[in-house]
């Protein structure tokens, strides 16, 4: 079992996808084990909430499994898996704009999980006042703004690569990414 | 627009690798003699690096166990057996070794009723009637011929608004 486990972590993502396809779901896990993180940062990103991102995460997950037969290889499996990720977190925000939670609330829950060192105190406040303002200033993006600059900040993914898995042009990923940054910055110019 | 906005406009393509050889040299030279450009440069990294440093965090700490744990239960309880026949069903249909055999079997059952309809050495006939579709005089004449295989449809409406002749019609058929 454990030489089996070791011997699909070693295979590319297309040869894991052959094998879900063909009904091992060890091949999934491995698939989830890798991808998991990730899709949850960018999910976290598009998402006020760390307890609806990652249930939108899981949802993810089970969804691609359900989709895996139909995954031909067009795209790689991240671009597929990221744009199920993305149209998952828009829905479930734009459910949650129907029904708001406290910006406070849900910021502390995020900020808490952090367990950083105390170093200057002065430091440490500029740096909270600059995480908070910046999840103010995400939040305040469209779900499309927010996508471009998520996926461009964690993934480090091209223009070619955002645009399959937001479905629109290269052009439009750079308009959209240059209209959030500017925008970030008049937030957070008090900071940068 | 001064040099310095072309070139901070171009900055965040340039971050990113998005921009040709030499147009990146030319943003890159340019940053690295000019103060704005450089101070430019620094907040979009800053951006960036405060960004991925708040989401890294975050992922950083969840486990996978117990996130494995909940996407396998999903996918154990939602597939129940008639959700498992129609995820069948539809892998059948669109799989690609298999999409030829749904126009065939298509043309195979309109093929078989075409037969039917039209037996092969049979007697051969024609075949028309009309038919009223509305009560304002709007009818639908069918015409059929066995010998060449043809059907006509012809859709008319009666000037007078009634169906007198319309046997006369069926009989005649319809004036071409």
């Amino acid at each position: 079992m454990a030489s089996k486990r070791q011997d699909l972590v070693e295979l590319s993502d297309w040869q894991l996808v052959e094998k879900c396809q063909a009904g091992d779901a060890d091949a999934f896990q491995v698939l989830v084990s890798r991808y998991h993180q990730k899709v949850f940062m960018v999910i976290l990103g598009l998402m006020r909430n760390r307890d609806d991102a990652l249930e939108v995460a899981q949802e993810t997950f089970f969804r691609a499994y359900r989709k895996i037969k139909s995954f031909q290889g067009g795209s790689s499996f991240y671009t597929w898996l990221y744009r199920i990720a993305v149209n998952n977190a828009i829905d479930a925000q734009r459910k949650q704009k129907r029904n708001p939670l406290d910006f406070h609330e849900t910021m502390d829950g995020l900020f808490e999980a952090r367990n950083e060192v105390a170093r200057d105190p002065f430091a440490d406040v500029h740096d909270r006042e600059l995480r908070e303002s910046m999840m103010k200033a995400i939040n305040e993006l469209t779900p499309e703004h927010k996508a471009v600059i998520v996926l461009r900040t964690i993934e480090g993914m091209s223009y070619k690569d955002i645009g399959e898995v937001l479905g629109c042009s290269e052009g439009t990923v750079m308009s959209r990414l240059h209209y959030a940054r500017k925008k970030l910055q008049d937030k957070l110019s008090a900071f940068l | 627009m001064s040099q310095c906005e072309t070139i901070q406009e171009s900055i965040g393509r340039w971050l990113d690798g998005e921009l040709q050889t030499a147009d990146s040299e030319a943003v890159r030279r340019h940053v690295e003699g000019c103060p704005d450009c450089a101070a430019a440069r620094q907040r979009l990294e800053k951006i960036h690096a405060t960004l991925s440093g708040l989401l890294t965090a975050q992922a950083s700490e969840l486990e996978f166990a117990p996130f494995w744990r909940e996407v396998r239960r999903r996918i154990d309880e939602k597939r129940s057996w008639h959700e498992q026949l129609i995820e069948w069903a539809q892998s059948l249909v669109t799989s690609p070794r298999l999409a030829w055999a749904v126009p065939a079997a298509i043309m195979l059952v309109l093929g078989f009723f075409s037969l039917a309809k039209w037996p092969v050495g049979g007697q051969v006939s024609n075949y028309a009637s009309v038919e009223s579709i509305d009560t304002h005089g709007r009818n639908v004449a069918l015409l059929r011929d066995d010998k060449t295989k043809t059907t006509i449809i012809w859709l008319y409406q009666d000037p007078e608004g009634e169906n007198e002749n319309v046997e006369e019609a069926t009989k005649s058929g319809p004036a071409f």
